[in-house]
């Protein structure tokens, strides 16, 4: 028996891009290496794409805020977002849901599918007190 | 280079002007501008027209604008283009002006920003002022800017042990310069007790982005602010008796990385420093020889992190500068005597060019009763665009007696 049950499921990632010629890493993606000058082509056409690698575990809160005024498109009455800093030195923005966050703390980063304020759905970070 | 001043200046109100059409909000403000440069009939001296505008093609759906102004305002054959640096057009619509004259390509110049933002809802204007930022690393989220102020201001305040009364103290201030500044949107009195002391001040000013309230806040507002620019070299000099030019003295600009999060230290601007340390470097000024700023206060954190980063006060030293009136209209460095974008309003294009009118304005000391600085020899504008990823700074000098 053939099983469906994986088929077309999405796994929710967000990726750091690595530069092919020095090894740096970079969130996001830049279109060329600020260490080596090295070019990246996100078609692979000309030259091959950068390595990425899955983005998510253990950071370390380093700012947030609670946002009362929310852009159009969000029904909530607030968002947290914050700013994290991975053991590998990329920092990414992202969602919080930490009901009361300590600038410093371990947090968890995840990845989920989430709507952006026009309904489109996209792969992003929430980060979550470590379980 | 050839030196370059302002000949003309003119402004609308701001505040929500939703009724009207941008371009003629612009034209309003041109014609403000011409009739203070002494301009009526021969306005075919004006070779070219740089407009700075944000958000027409989004929020009003008009593009070519600097055509249709040219157009409205009846100066055909003269040279137009849109300048869009985010909230930094309009000073960065000055630059080019400058630049225009300075190459010797023209000799005089009309610079008109202006944005109509109330004709969208609050969250619609947010969510547009929010399109500047990185689309998948950061406004994906919902995030905003107001977020990256709010998230700004509390690591700001975690480093250098800054309190949301010092804060308070920033708007009560602006306030108390925009309330007399007769353009100002919000011309309402704001005492610290209101906003701050009072056990029901959170009442009325509540958080937006926490740690940073409703009054730490700029409001969306509608409106234009216009500059006539010409060489001091050019024969065209003669047509401007009506006021003493303004030399535009320096003029710097500078970017930094568009994610926010990227920054090595997100506390430390450097696109504000860069750009005024080339304004103090083409101009021969320091900071000591400024006489008052005007500050891009679009959150009020901006007012103490910019001043210090532009050299008035070391690192984490603005808010004691604050609360002993240093930066007050009678101080020893007045910041954002129009009322800043607190009181005074963000129409996000007029920005830069409206503080550059109020340098022009306090040099030629035409300030209102109770908010003209005394004896003011040179001011300085810095316009934030970004989260502080394009500013530019521009120092105007009143020149020799």
């Amino acid at each position: 028996m053939i099983d469906f049950s994986a088929y077309g499921v999405h796994t929710p990632e967000v990726y750091a891009h690595k530069c092919p010629s020095c090894g740096k890493l970079f969130y996001p993606a830049p279109m060329i290496c600020s260490d080596c000058g090295e070019r990246r082509d996100p078609s692979g056409i000309i030259f091959k794409d950068w390595d990425t690698i899955s983005l998510s575990g253990e950071c370390t809160l380093l700012a947030w805020t609670r946002v009362y005024a929310l852009p159009e498109g969000y029904e909530m009455q607030y968002l947290l977002f914050g700013i994290v800093e991975f053991p590998n030195g990329l920092r990414a923005s992202g969602r919080l849901k930490v009901d009361q966050p300590d600038t410093g703390m371990k947090l968890n980063a995840t990845v989920e599918i989430m709507d952006n304020s026009k309904g489109k759905e996209f792969d992003g970070f929430v980060f979550e007190l470590m379980v | 280079m050839r030196e370059v001043s302002i000949v003309g200046i003119g402004h609308t109100v701001f505040g929500n002007l939703s009724d009207f059409d941008l371009v003629d909000v612009m034209g309003f403000a041109s014609g403000n501008a011409l009739d203070d440069a002494g301009i009526r009939e021969e306005r075919e001296i004006i070779e070219q027209v740089f407009v700075a505008n944000m958000g027409g093609g989004i929020l009003n759906h008009q593009t070519g604008i600097a055509s249709s102004l040219v157009s409205r305002m009846d100066m055909e054959p003269a040279m137009a283009e849109l300048i869009e640096n985010g909230p930094a057009s309009g000073a960065s619509a000055v630059k080019m002006g400058y630049m225009a004259i300075a190459s010797g390509m023209v000799d005089v110049v009309m610079v008109t920003g202006g944005e109509l933002m109330r004709t969208v809802t609050g969250w619609e204007g947010t969510d547009f002022v929010a399109s500047l930022l990185h689309p998948e690393a950061e406004y994906n989220y919902g995030l905003t800017l107001p977020a990256y102020g709010g998230m700004f201001t509390r690591m700001y305040m975690e480093r250098y042990g800054l309190t949301e009364r010092d804060l308070g103290l920033v708007a009560v201030k602006d306030h108390q310069n925009g309330e007399k500044n007769p353009y100002a949107h919000v011309r309402v009195p704001c005492t610290i007790d209101a906003i701050h002391d009072n056990e029901n001040a959170h009442v009325i000013n509540n958080y937006i982005a926490e740690p940073l309230r409703m009054y730490g806040m700029c409001p969306v507002s509608d409106g234009a602010a216009s500059l006539i620019l010409c060489a001091n070299d050019s024969p065209k000099m003669k047509y401007f008796t009506k006021e003493k030019p303004i030399l535009i003295s320096g003029i710097g600009s500078a970017t930094d990385t568009h994610c926010v999060h990227n920054r090595k230290d997100p506390l430390i601007l450097d696109a504000v420093r860069l750009a005024a340390e080339r304004a103090y470097a083409m101009a021969e000024l320091k900071p000591a020889d400024i006489s008052f700023a005007e500050l891009h206060d679009a959150f009020v954190i901006l007012e103490l992190a910019i001043s210090e980063e532009i050299g008035f006060f070391p690192r984490g030293k603005a808010a004691e500068a604050v609360r002993n009136g240093v930066t007050a209209i009678d101080g020893a460095k007045p910041v954002n005597t129009s009322g800043g974008l607190k009181s005074k309003g963000h129409p996000v294009g007029a920005t830069g060019v409206s503080q550059v009118f109020e340098l022009v304005k306090q040099l030629r000391e035409q300030g209102e009763e109770g908010r003209q600085v005394k004896n003011p020899k040179h001011g300085m504008a810095v316009n934030f665009g970004g989260f502080g990823n394009n500013v530019v700074a521009i120092i105007c000098s009143k020149g020799e007696e």
